[in-house]
């Protein structure tokens, strides 16, 4: 997303949660879980979609800090919105596949954690096609790196904004599925893992997929050290010394090469 | 009347209307809730000189808020200090945090102040509950005494109404101050376009910090005052939720304009309780309203920067302006 547009989606978080909250609201309806979880992922990049078309599309000049307005009040919405349908209450989701913890190099692993492992080598190496090899990829990222210039040679620079809301939204969505029979979900999770994940994604590297998968990798070891060896209530307060400290130490973040957009 | 002499005009006439209100409204509640508009409203001033002046987003103004509130109320209880050196304190203690959070985000171009402020917000909301011996806790900290000028006790409703809204006259005539000369300039330039700004000449990181920690300083002292009035500070109040309140005020006044977010404040303000503008209002009306608040402020900012980015006040100017011409 943030490669599309160059501003910072804030409803992103959201999206992570109405993918958690959408996919217990279908098995509450009474669906198997694996079709309720495609039908969470597509109304979440519907809604991401929608969203787009609606309140960013507008916006002439694609203005960054209207942008980042925008997306705020869309997060405001979005919250409240799953506020008033589902309620106030956590609600938790099954996992994937049941059975007991399996047994690896002396550590007991959760099955689900197993699948959030596969779930993210699946998205990031289909992102990474998805831009080096397809037509539509390179579209993209086209259109990040210079609007006009992509519109030159042909490509519709406006589909391809919503498109990479959708599929942010439904990236956020599969995250959100896979999280919650891990950590029970609630209207008001998005935000603070908005925090996180940019977090992460400033700490590899902004519009590298790869990299963000690293630094959510090295925040998450650190967020566990944390709560581990020092106080679970700090846990919470890792994301955000992290996210000052590279903005302070290495705004290109770790693995990022260019000194781009550095003042 | 023209519309020029309207604008000259104006503040004068704001202005005596807000002094006199206190003799004009007799219902203590109305008074009170008028109160905290204006305590909202000194908020807003320094949001509005940071989103509308100098182009960067705060979504954190609660916290500092918070942090003014907490260091008034520890300050007088704990310590027992003058009222008015606790005051400072919790305008200076906000500021210092507002230093230490801008020193990072602004040294880079783009929007990372927001996400950094997010962050902030959710650290401290996390703080004012877990730091029980500084903050109370869960349960708050109460007992805070009302405000004393020297040897003058603030305590009538009307008093502490004059107060506040002294304070916010004040910071009015600062920030006034600041955008009708050359830093003010500078930051409209900046608002324009960064990179012309810094071929002219101008610290860009440094103005923009400034102008951060001036809106941070603010809240502290909005919070120093919200502890006073209400004597009791419960980290409840300051969430992400009071901050998008904040901003939604800022945005919803408009850009470029002081006034406008004003009058947006006074007005959101009013709207959050309807039970004291329309007496007799049905209990569950109320309360209907009160739970779709958020929603009305998200869609609100959508509506706003989509329809009309310059806000209330843009749509105030375009107006008078072509009023003039016809």
């Amino acid at each position: 997303m943030f490669a599309a547009t160059g501003a910072i989606n804030f409803a992103q978080g959201e999206f992570f949660m109405l993918g958690g909250m959408l996919g217990a609201f279908f098995t509450g309806l009474g669906l198997p879980l694996p079709i309720a979880a495609v039908a969470a992922i597509a109304a979440t990049a519907a809604i991401g979609a929608v969203f787009e078309l609606l309140a960013v599309r507008p916006i002439k000049g694609g203005d960054p800090l209207r942008i980042i307005m925008v997306t705020i009040g869309g997060a405001v919405v979005l919250r409240q919105m799953a506020l008033h349908l589902f309620g106030p209450d956590e609600r938790a989701l099954g996992a994937f596949t049941q059975g007991a913890s399996l047994k690896a190099l002396g550590a007991a692993v959760e099955r689900q954690t197993i699948w959030i492992w596969a779930l993210t080598t699946v998205a990031v190496i289909a992102l990474a096609l998805l831009y080096r090899k397809t037509m539509f990829g390179r579209a993209m990222r086209a259109t990040a790196l210079r609007r006009d210039a992509a519109r030159l040679v042909g490509v519709s620079t406006s589909t391809m904004v919503t498109a990479s809301f959708a599929l942010a939204a439904a990236l956020g969505a599969v995250a959100g599925l896979a999280v919650a029979p891990l950590t029970q979900t609630s209207f008001h999770v998005g935000a603070s893992m908005g925090v996180k994940g940019f977090a992460a994604a400033i700490l590899g590297g902004l519009g590298n997929p790869v990299a963000a998968v690293g630094g959510g990798l090295i925040l998450g070891l650190l967020e566990s050290l944390t709560a581990g060896y020092v106080d679970p209530i700090y846990k919470d307060a890792v994301a955000l010394v992290v996210l000052l400290v590279v903005l302070f130490v290495r705004p290109q973040g770790l693995l990022g090469g260019s000194g781009r957009m550095k003042v | 009347m023209g519309a020029r002499t309207l604008r000259t005009l104006a503040p004068t006439v704001a202005v005596v209307v807000v002094a006199i209100l206190p003799l004009l409204v007799t219902d203590r509640y109305l008074l009170k809730v008028l109160t905290f508009a204006g305590i909202n409203a000194l908020v807003v001033v320094g949001l509005a000189l940071l989103f509308g002046h100098a182009g960067q987003v705060s979504l954190g103004h609660a916290a500092f808020v918070g942090i003014g509130a907490y260091v008034c109320a520890y300050c007088t209880v704990r310590l027992e200090w003058p009222w008015v050196l606790a005051f400072a304190a919790a305008g200076a203690v906000a500021g210092l945090g507002g230093l230490l959070l801008a020193l990072p985000s602004l040294r880079l171009r783009g929007h990372y102040l927001a996400m950094a402020t997010l962050g902030f917000g959710q650290l401290m909301t996390l703080a004012f509950v877990e730091a029980e011996p500084l903050t109370g806790g869960v349960d708050g900290f109460g007992g805070i005494p009302f405000p004393t000028l020297g040897p003058i006790q603030v305590e009538e409703a009307a008093s502490l109404y004059w107060l506040v809204w002294i304070a916010v006259g004040v910071a009015l005539l600062v920030t006034f101050n600041v955008t009708s000369t050359r830093p003010g300039r500078a930051m409209r330039a900046l608002h324009g376009s960064e990179l012309g700004a810094q071929a002219s000449g101008i610290d860009v990181v440094g103005l923009k910090v400034r102008t951060f920690v001036m809106s941070a300083l603010l809240a502290g002292l909005a919070g120093a005052l919200y502890a006073s009035v209400v004597g009791f500070v419960s980290p409840s109040v300051f969430t992400l939720a009071a901050s998008v309140t904040l901003l939604a005020m800022t945005v919803i006044g408009g850009t470029g304009s002081l006034a406008g977010p004003l009058v947006a404040a006074v007005l959101l303000t009013l709207l959050q309780y309807p039970d004291a503008v329309a007496k007799g209002l049905p209990s569950e009306t109320a309360q209907t309203l009160q739970s779709y608040q958020e929603d009305i402020y998200g869609l609100a900012i959508i509506l706003v920067v989509v329809l009309a980015p310059r806000g209330l006040a843009g749509v105030w100017r375009r107006r008078s302006n072509g009023g003039e011409a016809s």
